[in-house]
């Protein structure tokens, strides 16, 4: 059977109606990843039938919103964060998100903070060579003050051994 | 969306505010699910809605509805439901549909208690579903 002759048995239908079997769901989950038609058929019909509960959208009494939201702050997975007011005493008043538990192992954030994290890539990878840089200056400058500090040792040796002769034969 | 969604399957407007309620406060923990889901949000709230009604519907041994009439009129519009888009469908395929989609029953079952062949119930559950495709779009 191609992709066509698929889509064309309404299982398309029958999944997003949830009147598909197990066996029947796991094969068009499968397949879905495989073909594009096929979830471009998903898309299309999921598209209609929510612009037909649209259309045909019968509104509840009002006050049920409100009743649902007592329920949610009952229900242990929900937890509650509450929004600030910008007024004492509000805080706790209104629960306005609801936490999904991730599965994934990855951590997403805002495109915004990408030339961030650039910028600090590169200003670490300069730190880092600046630092090896004054590191390596830093051992040659200890090698010539050694040396100079040897040379110096060597100049007043050779000083002071005139000036001992000298007091020795002053002392004479 | 979701309360006309389950007025198909329970006509009374007070049992279907309670389902509406109850329906929420058990799926809110779940959205991971719906996240996770080949369906859009929307869509997969169906599913699981379906799901608690008949669960809901089986409990108080009441069937949906099973009349071809307009469910309700909202701002002198008559608001419609899948069922009602086979209107013009044959009996047995309003049959197949009432039975498979609204009272959630199997098709094996379907086939047996009717003395049908399984794959005739399957043709015409397709057939219904085809002809839903066609009168949505």
């Amino acid at each position: 059977m191609n992709i066509h002759q698929y889509i064309a048995s309404g299982i398309v239908e029958s999944y997003t109606l949830g009147l598909a079997s197990p066996q029947e769901a796991a094969e068009f989950e499968r397949m879905l990843l495989l073909h594009a038609p096929l979830q471009q058929a998903l898309a299309d019909f999921q598209f209609q039938l929510e612009l037909f509960a649209i259309q045909n959208e019968v509104p509840p009494p009002p006050g049920i919103k409100g009743e649902i939201e007592d329920r949610l702050r009952n229900v242990p997975a929900v937890r509650p964060i509450y929004r600030r007011q910008g007024q004492k005493g509000d805080d706790e008043r209104q629960s306005d998100y609801i936490k999904v538990q991730s599965s994934s192992t990855h951590m997403w954030v805002h495109r915004y903070w990408r030339p961030v994290f650039i910028i600090i890539f590169i200003l670490s990878k300069i730190f880092l060579a600046l630092s090896i840089y004054f590191f390596v200056q830093y051992l040659h400058d200890q090698r010539d003050i050694q040396q100079l500090q040897d040379q110096l040792k060597v100049v007043q040796q050779q000083l002071s051994i005139p000036d001992h002769g000298r007091q020795q034969g002053h002392f004479k | 969306m979701l309360f006309s969604y389950i007025l198909q399957f329970v006509p009374d407007k007070a049992e279907a505010e309670y389902l509406l309620i109850d329906i929420f406060s058990r799926l809110t923990p779940k959205l991971q699910q719906a996240c996770d889901s080949s369906l859009s949000i929307y869509c997969w709230l169906q599913v699981e809605a379906r799901k608690i009604i008949l669960e809901y519907n089986r409990s108080q041994g009441s069937e949906g509805m099973s009349v071809l009439e307009p469910m309700h009129v909202v701002d002198g519009r008559s608001k419609v439901n899948y069922f009602s888009l086979l209107q013009d469908a044959s009996p047995e395929h309003q049959w197949v549909f009432r039975e498979l989609f609204i009272n959630g029953r199997e098709k094996e079952e379907l086939a047996r208690q009717a003395g049908m062949d399984l794959a005739y119930i399957g043709r015409l559950l397709k057939e219904s579903l085809l002809i839903i495709r066609e009168k949505l779009g």
